[in-house]
C-alpha cells in the first residue's frame, strides 16, 4: 500500500514538475500567471483522444499534433490577450481566469461532460522491484514525463535559446540592450508555456481521463509547485512538484481522502509566509 | 453629476424599485433578488479589485462564511435567523481582517494566489465536513420570516443592498476613497504622501468581507438551503464578470453589471446552460478592449459636460 | 542641531555595498546639494533616509528623533517629503485629487472644503491651477514634475528632498525651477536636500553641496570648494 501511494506520488510528481515548468518559464519571463493552464492541458489530452481515437491516427502522432497545436494556440492567446497588457499584472491574471472559465465551459459544450480517455500507450502491469504490481502505463507516464523534463533541463542549460531565456528572466532590460526581441521571446515563451502543459497533458490523460474540468486542479497545483519551488529555479519545479505529489497520495493514503488537495493550498500559504522565495528562488533583498 | 441631481435620481430609481415587484410575477421577482444578491457581492468585490487593487479571489468564500455561519447556528442550534446573520458577518469580517493582514507583504499575484487556496480549502472543508454542513446535499435552513413570502423577501434584499450601497458610497466618498484610490493607483507613492497603505488595504479586506458575509446569510436564508455553490469558484466568476463588464473602478458599474448578467443569464436559460459561456465571452471582450466596462464605454463616448472652472477640452494639449 | 542628520549609514543589497558609512547633514532652512556620478548611491541614500527601505546600519536623525528604518509614510507625516526620479503621479485621478491624498493624509480632521482649496492653492503655486479636473495620466513630464512637486508640498514638510527634477527641462524651464526651491526656502523657510546632475543650476542655489562617489561621501564642501576640488573633477571623468 505504501509502495503504491509512492509509485502513484512520483507519477504525479513528475506531471506537476512539468505542468509547474510551463508556469515558471511564463512568470519568469513575462511576469504573468496564466490561469488557463489547466486549460490547456486537458485540451492537449482532448486533442489527442480526437485524433487517436476517434480519428484513427498513431498514438503517438496524435500526441505530437496535440502538442503542437495547443503550442500554436498560446502563440495566439499570447498575441491577442497577453500582449496588449504587457506591464500589468492585474489584468493577465484576470483576463486568463475569464479565458479559463471560457474554455472549460467551451468544452463541456463541444465534448461533453463525459470522460474521453485516449488510448493506452503499453497495456498490462510490471512487477516493480519484485515486490508490487504496477500499471504500465503509469511507469511509461513517469520515464516519458521525466525524459521531457530532461529535455527542457537541458534546452534551458546547455543551448543558445535557453541562454536566452536565462538572461532575460533575470534582467529583462540588460537582454534588450543586448539585442533580445523580447516580444518576439515573450511569444515564444508563452507558447512553449502551453506546450509543456500539453506535454503533461498527453503524459498522464491515457491515465486519468479527460473532463472539462479536469484541468483546474492541476492548475492550482502548478501554481502551488512553482511557489513552494521558488519562482525561477527549475530543479525548484522539479522538487515542488515530487514533494506534492507525494505529500498528496501519502496524505490521501494515511490521513484522509477527501482532504487530498488542502495539503497543497496549506504548503503555498505557509511558503508564502514564511519564505516566500520558496525553496531554491531567489531571496529578496 | 451634481450632488443635488444624484441624490433626486437615486431617490427616483429607489422609488421605481420598490414599485417594480409589484406587478411581476414570483419568478420575476426571484430575478431581482438574486440581482440583489449579487449587486451586493459586485459592489464590495469592487471596493477591493477596483478601489484598492486586491484582486481576491476568495470574495465567494466570504458570503459561503457568512452562509455556512447562519445555516449552522440556526439549523443545528435553533438560533434565530437575523441573529444567525449578524454572527456571520461578523465572522467573515474577522476571516477577511485575518486574510488581508495575510496579505500584507505580498504583490499582486501572490495575493490572488493566496486567496485562491484560502477559497479552495474552505470549499473542500465545507464539502467534506458532511456532519456540520451536510456537504454537497446542502443545508437547510429557516426563512427570515413565519410565513415564506417572495415579496418580503424582495424588500428585505432591497433594503440590505441600499444599506449597503449607501455605506460604500460614504466611503467612497471621504478621504479613505482618497486613500483607497491612491494605493490602487500606486502604493510606493502613497506611502511617500503619508497614507497608511497597509491600514487602507486590511480595511478594504474587512469591510468587503464583512458586506460578502452578510449578503450571502440572507441569499443562504432566502434560498432556503445552502450549498457549496455559494462559496465556488463559480459564484467568484461570476462577481468577477460582473464587475468587469459593469465597470470596475466605478461605483454604479457593478450595480449595472449585477442587473443587467443576471437577467441575461436568465434569457439564455431558455435555450440552455449556455450563460456562464455567454459572460465569460462577453467579459472576455469587455476584459481586453474596454477595460473600464460599458460604464467607461459610456463615459468615453458621452458629450462632454462643463466642468466648473476649467478649459473645455477632452485631454489637454502638450 | 541640523534638521537632517545622517551618521554612518550604509546599505547593501545581497553582495553590492551601494552606501558605505555615510555621513552627511542638512541645516534647517538651507539647500543642500547631493551630486555624484551615475550609481553613485544618491537615490539609495534618499530611499534610506525617506523610509522606502531600512539601511542596514547606521543612524537617520530628523529633527532631533530617530527615524531610522521607519516606513515612508511615518516619515513624511513627521515632516519629511519626496519627490522621484521618475514621476510617480496617481495617474488614473485628478491633479486635484492628487494633492488632496496628500492634503488629507497631513489634515484628516478638516473638512472637504479646507482640503479642496488648500490643493488648489498648491497647484496654483505650481502653475497647475487650470489643469486641475484632468487626470494626471494626461499630463507631460514637466506637468508631472510640477504635480508632484506640489504634492510633496502638500504634506507641510519641514524638509523637501527632491530627486533629479530638472532632467528634460530646457534653460528656461530651468531658471524657472530653480527661482521656484529657492523662493520655497526664502519665502516658507523650507529645507532642501536636493539630488541633481544639472550642475550648474544646482551650484547657484545650494549653500553646501555633498559628493558621493560608489557609495562614500567624497567630500562636503561649498559649491566653489567643490567644483575645483581635483578629486570631484576626477570621480566624474574617471569612468
Amino acid at each position: 500500500m505504501l509502495a503504491i501511494s509512492i509509485m502513484n506520488g512520483l507519477v504525479i510528481g513528475v506531471i506537476y514538475a512539468l505542468a509547474a515548468l510551463g508556469v515558471s518559464l511564463v512568470v519568469g519571463i513575462m511576469n504573468v500567471v496564466n490561469f488557463a493552464h489547466g486549460e490547456l492541458y486537458i485540451l492537449a489530452g482532448y486533442f489527442s483522444y480526437l485524433f487517436a481515437s476517434a480519428l484513427g491516427v498513431n498514438f503517438l502522432a496524435a500526441m505530437l499534433i496535440a502538442i503542437a497545436l495547443v503550442f500554436l494556440l498560446g502563440i495566439l492567446i499570447e498575441y491577442t490577450l497577453i500582449r496588449p497588457t504587457y506591464g500589468n499584472d492585474m489584468y493577465s491574471l484576470i483576463l486568463t481566469f475569464i479565458l479559463s472559465i471560457v474554455l472549460q465551459n467551451a468544452y463541456l459544450l463541444i465534448f461533453g461532460p463525459y470522460p474521453n480517455k485516449p488510448p493506452l500507450w503499453v497495456k498490462g502491469a510490471t512487477d516493480v522491484f519484485g515486490l508490487f504490481l504496477y500499471g504500465n502505463q503509469r511507469l511509461a507516464a513517469l520515464l516519458a514525463g521525466a525524459a521531457v523534463i530532461a529535455i527542457v533541463f537541458f534546452v534551458v542549460k546547455k543551448t543558445w535559446f535557453g541562454r536566452i531565456i536565462r538572461a532575460t528572466s533575470q534582467d529583462r532590460e540588460m537582454a534588450e540592450l543586448n539585442g533580445v526581441d523580447t516580444t518576439r521571446l515573450n511569444m515564444l515563451s508563452f507558447g512553449l508555456g502551453c506546450a509543456l502543459a500539453a506535454a503533461a497533458g498527453v503524459i498522464l490523460t491515457p491515465v486519468f481521463p479527460v473532463t472539462p474540468t479536469a484541468g483546474v486542479p492541476v492548475a492550482l497545483t502548478a501554481f502551488v509547485v512553482v511557489v513552494l519551488g521558488g519562482m525561477g529555479s527549475m530543479w525548484g519545479c522539479v522538487v515542488g512538484g515530487l514533494m506534492l505529489g507525494l505529500v498528496e497520495n501519502l496524505g490521501a493514503a494515511f490521513i484522509s481522502t477527501g482532504y487530498k488537495n488542502v495539503f497543497g493550498f496549506i504548503i503555498l500559504i505557509l511558503v508564502l509566509l514564511i519564505r516566500p522565495a520558496g525553496l531554491f528562488g531567489r531571496a529578496k533583498a | 453629476m451634481a450632488g443635488k441631481k444624484q441624490a433626486l435620481l437615486s431617490a427616483l430609481i429607489l422609488a421605481g424599485m420598490c414599485v417594480l415587484p409589484l406587478g411581476l410575477g414570483i419568478y420575476p421577482q426571484h430575478v431581482l433578488i438574486v440581482s440583489l444578491f449579487y449587486v451586493m457581492m459586485a459592489s464590495s468585490w469592487n471596493l477591493l479589485a477596483g478601489y484598492t487593487g486586491q484582486v481576491s479571489f476568495g470574495h465567494a468564500a466570504m458570503a459561503g462564511i457568512g452562509a455556512y455561519a447562519s445555516g449552522i447556528l440556526t439549523a443545528k442550534a435553533g438560533i434565530n435567523p437575523w441573529i444567525g446573520i449578524g454572527i456571520g458577518t461578523i465572522l467573515a469580517a474577522l476571516v477577511g481582517l485575518g486574510l488581508g493582514a495575510l496579505c500584507l507583504k505580498m504583490g499582486g499575484i501572490y495575493l490572488s494566489l493566496t486567496t485562491l487556496a484560502f477559497s479552495q480549502i474552505l470549499h473542500i472543508i465545507i464539502v467534506n465536513e458532511y456532519d456540520l454542513t451536510r456537504g454537497t446535499m446542502g443545508l437547510q435552513v429557516p426563512a427570515l420570516m413565519a410565513e415564506y413570502d417572495k415579496l418580503s423577501y424582495y424588500y428585505i434584499m432591497l433594503a440590505a443592498a441600499v444599506l449597503i450601497l449607501a455605506i460604500l458610497h460614504r466611503m467612497i466618498h471621504s478621504n479613505l476613497g482618497l486613500n483607497f484610490r491612491a494605493v490602487q493607483n500606486d502604493e510606493l507613492a502613497a506611502k511617500s504622501v503619508g497614507v497608511k497603505v497597509l491600514y487602507v488595504r486590511v480595511l478594504a479586506f474587512t469591510v468587503a468581507s464583512a458586506v460578502a458575509g452578510f449578503a450571502g446569510g440572507l441569499y443562504g436564508h432566502y434560498l432556503l438551503l445552502i450549498t457549496p455553490e455559494i462559496p465556488s469558484l463559480d459564484l467568484q466568476f461570476y462577481v468577477l464578470a460582473m464587475t468587469v463588464i459593469g465597470g470596475m473602478g466605478s461605483f454604479i458599474g457593478p450595480i449595472i453589471g449585477a442587473f443587467a448578467l443576471n437577467i441575461l443569464a436568465e434569457k439564455i436559460r431558455d435555450y440552455g446552460e449556455y450563460h456562464v459561456l455567454v459572460f465569460g465571452l462577453i467579459a472576455l471582450v469587455v476584459a481586453r478592449f474596454a477595460p473600464n466596462g460599458l460604464l467607461g464605454l459610456w463615459k468615453r463616448f458621452k458629450p462632454i459636460k462643463p466642468i466648473q472652472g476649467v478649459k473645455q477640452k477632452a485631454v489637454p494639449s502638450p | 542641531m541640523a534638521l537632517l542628520e545622517g551618521r554612518k549609514i550604509s546599505k547593501s543589497f545581497g553582495g553590492v555595498q551601494a552606501l558605505s558609512q555615510v555621513d552627511f547633514s542638512v541645516e534647517a532652512g538651507t539647500i543642500v546639494a547631493l551630486i555624484g556620478p551615475n550609481g553613485a548611491g544618491k537615490t539609495t541614500l534618499f530611499n534610506a533616509v525617506a523610509g522606502a527601505f531600512k539601511p542596514s546600519s547606521g543612524q537617520v536623525v530628523f529633527d532631533g528623533r530617530d527615524i531610522t528604518g521607519l516606513p515612508a509614510n511615518a516619515v513624511c507625516r513627521l515632516g519629511m517629503a519626496r519627490t522621484f526620479q521618475v514621476t510617480r503621479p496617481f495617474a488614473a485621478m485628478t491633479c486635484l485629487e492628487n494633492i488632496m491624498v496628500a492634503a488629507v493624509n497631513r489634515y484628516p480632521q478638516k473638512p472637504r472644503s479646507f482640503i479642496e482649496s488648500f490643493a488648489r492653492e498648491k497647484l496654483n503655486r505650481v502653475g497647475l491651477a487650470d489643469m486641475e479636473g484632468f487626470e494626471a495620466r494626461h499630463l507631460n513630464v514637466i506637468q508631472k514634475k510640477r504635480l508632484e512637486m506640489a504634492r510633496a508640498l502638500a504634506t507641510d514638510p519641514k524638509l523637501l528632498m527632491l530627486d533629479e527634477v530638472l532632467g528634460g527641462l530646457n534653460t528656461q524651464e530651468i531658471q524657472q525651477a530653480v527661482a521656484f526651491i529657492r523662493s520655497l526656502r526664502d519665502q516658507l523657510g523650507l529645507s532642501v536636500l536636493w539630488i541633481e546632475h544639472v550642475m550648474g543650476a544646482v551650484m547657484q542655489a545650494a549653500e553646501r553641496v555633498i559628493v558621493l562617489d560608489q557609495g562614500r561621501v567624497l567630500m562636503t564642501g561649498t559649491p566653489h570648494e567643490v567644483v575645483n576640488d581635483p578629486r570631484v573633477i576626477q570621480a566624474y571623468l574617471g569612468d
